[in-house]
């Protein structure tokens, strides 16, 4: 469904991403573990359009996305949740997610997802006249996920979603992910929270210093290696 | 008593002028997050162009309202694309400035193209003075406030109901968040600024209209009412520009009653002086600083 090859993306002279390759599979939870500042949300950014590669590809079920605008890629299906949640403070909550349906024509339709979105997270409906910047972290990482849902997405790509939660939130979170990706949505996901992260995930990266150094199944190797290294990047002699 | 009530009333009329430009300020600051100091200029350049029509050809007021409007989207597409799109998210102050130069760019080319200070503008109502019990309104005026609450009733509406009024109000609240929905930013920081432009260009043909004239120093004067006007109300808040306007217009009509004509504007200025001094946030934001009345909620 989503394959990054050989991206390369930079903020000035700075490379946060030295050629990262990876492949996101139709229908499957895939996840990108890695340390603090190894170019995760860089890469998601980058994919979503926000930010334009110096090289490399990135396609979209066979379709060359690279440096399209960010409305272009929203357009052939792929919806991110960012890092922060980065909710429409001053909006509602109902606000939010009409705007998560933007490019939408089908204004019927677009009203179902909006009880659809109610039904599978109640708290949003309790809270739906308030303003977005008003409600707890875990309601707002519900409604970030619930806005971009509202495009009807092929793939989600969430960045972070335990971000500053809770436990008990982010296990809420990620029944989410799990029950979104049995209804079909396909899912690439990153995260620092890497024990979470390798329970939901069919296949996972872990991306350090701009470059993905590992890739594989959950089980396949070590836990504790894996998280290690997730969390403190790969141990150098000296 | 009731010199105060016409004065007040005077000022609403007028104000409502006021109120158009700041609105047009407005969207401008809360779309960009920066000041356009080329937007009076931009005003002047539409105004301009219904004088010269109306110099050469003598058309009436309407089609000289639609140059204007259209002269002044036209200009404000220019400054757009010049100033503001190319330098991106951090270059504010290259902008502002690239804005400056521009406004003297525009000034330049509108006194080569009608050298005299003075041009003659059709006038908006050539109707007696209207009496209604001890009041007297001029007819101008009244048409004035018909036009410009129309007009803002429309831009806020758009706003609220229209998917462009949702992008831009997206685009307001939190610019990335606004491209992660699939909200085309560009294109829709260039249809606002085009539409505040637009709205500009509307109160400054109402407010030459008014007056049957128009001068070079129409740029400048453009630029400070709708920025104390602006101010006034709260940065970048769109009711208050509304308010803001209205209360400027009122304030300067009444001092004016109190003082004489040549008080007006002063009394602006030191209206700005004190709402940066004790009330940064403006009617709305109150004493929480400059912004804190803007966030786009209409």
């Amino acid at each position: 469904m989503l394959e990054v090859a050989d991206v390369a993306t930079a903020y000035g002279k700075i490379e946060a991403l030295k050629g990262v390759s990876l492949t996101a599979e139709k229908g499957r939870i895939t996840c990108l573990l890695g340390p603090n500042g190894a170019g995760k949300t860089t890469l998601m950014y980058t994919i979503a359009g926000i930010l334009r590669p110096r090289r490399g590809s990135v396609r979209l079920a066979g379709e060359d996305i690279t440096g399209l605008a960010s409305s272009s890629i929203v357009a052939r299906g792929l919806a991110l949740v960012p890092e922060n949640r980065l909710v429409f403070p001053h909006m509602s909550v109902e606000e939010n997610l009409v705007a998560g349906a933007y490019q939408r024509r089908d204004a019927p339709a677009v009203a179902e997802d909006i009880e659809r979105m109610y039904a599978r997270f109640p708290r949003l409906q309790e809270r739906r006249q308030q303003l977005a910047g008003t409600l707890s972290g875990g309601e707002q990482q519900m409604l970030a996920v619930a806005r971009a849902l509202m495009s009807r997405p092929r793939i989600l790509l969430m960045d972070e979603p335990s971000l500053g939660l809770a436990p008990r939130i982010v296990e809420e979170v990620f029944a989410i992910v799990e029950t979104l990706n049995r209804d079909g949505v396909t899912i690439f996901l990153v995260e620092q929270n890497a024990h979470m992260a390798l329970r939901v995930a069919h296949h996972f990266y872990l991306m350090e210093q701009g470059r993905v150094s590992f890739s594989g199944e959950p089980g396949k190797l070590a836990q504790d290696e894996v998280i290690q290294r997730a969390y403190l990047g790969t141990r150098r002699p000296g | 008593m009731t010199d105060v009530i016409q004065s007040t009333l005077d000022g609403l009329m007028f104000g409502s002028a006021y109120a158009l430009l700041a609105l047009g300020f407005t969207l401008i600051f809360g779309t960009m997050r920066r000041l356009n100091l080329a937007y009076g200029p931009t005003i002047m350049a539409g105004a301009y162009l219904g004088a010269y029509a109306f110099a050469r050809t003598g058309m009436g007021a309407l089609p000289v309202a639609l140059l204007a409007v259209a002269g002044a989207a036209l200009a404000g597409l220019y400054v757009e694309r010049l100033c503001f799109r190319p330098f991106g998210e951090g270059a504010a102050i290259a902008s502002m400035i690239s804005s400056f130069a521009v406004w003297m760019q525009i000034e330049e080319a509108a006194t080569l193209a009608l050298p005299s200070h003075l041009n003659a503008f059709p006038r908006l109502a050539a109707a007696a003075p209207i009496e209604v019990g001890p009041f007297s309104f001029r007819a101008e005026h009244l048409l004035m406030l018909l036009v410009a609450s129309l007009a803002a009733a429309l831009v806020y509406w758009g706003l609220a109901r229209t998917r462009f009024g949702l992008a831009v109000r997206t685009v307001i609240d939190h610019r990335r968040a606004a491209a992660l929905v699939g909200v085309p930013v560009e294109r829709t920081l260039m249809l606002a600024f085009v539409l505040a432009s637009a709205i500009g260009g509307l109160a400054g043909f109402l407010i030459a209209a008014s007056e049957a004239q128009i001068t070079p120093m129409f740029g400048m004067w453009a630029t400070t009412k709708g920025l104390i006007a602006m101010m006034l109300g709260g940065l970048g808040s769109v009711p208050g520009a509304i308010l803001g306007g209205l209360a400027l217009g009122v304030i300067e009509a009444n001092a004016q009653w109190l003082f004489g004509p040549h008080v007006r504007d002063l009394v602006a200025w030191g209206l700005l002086f004190a709402v940066l001094a004790l009330w940064p946030g403006g009617l709305l934001g109150g004493r929480d600083g400059p912004g804190a009345a803007g966030h786009g909620r209409v």
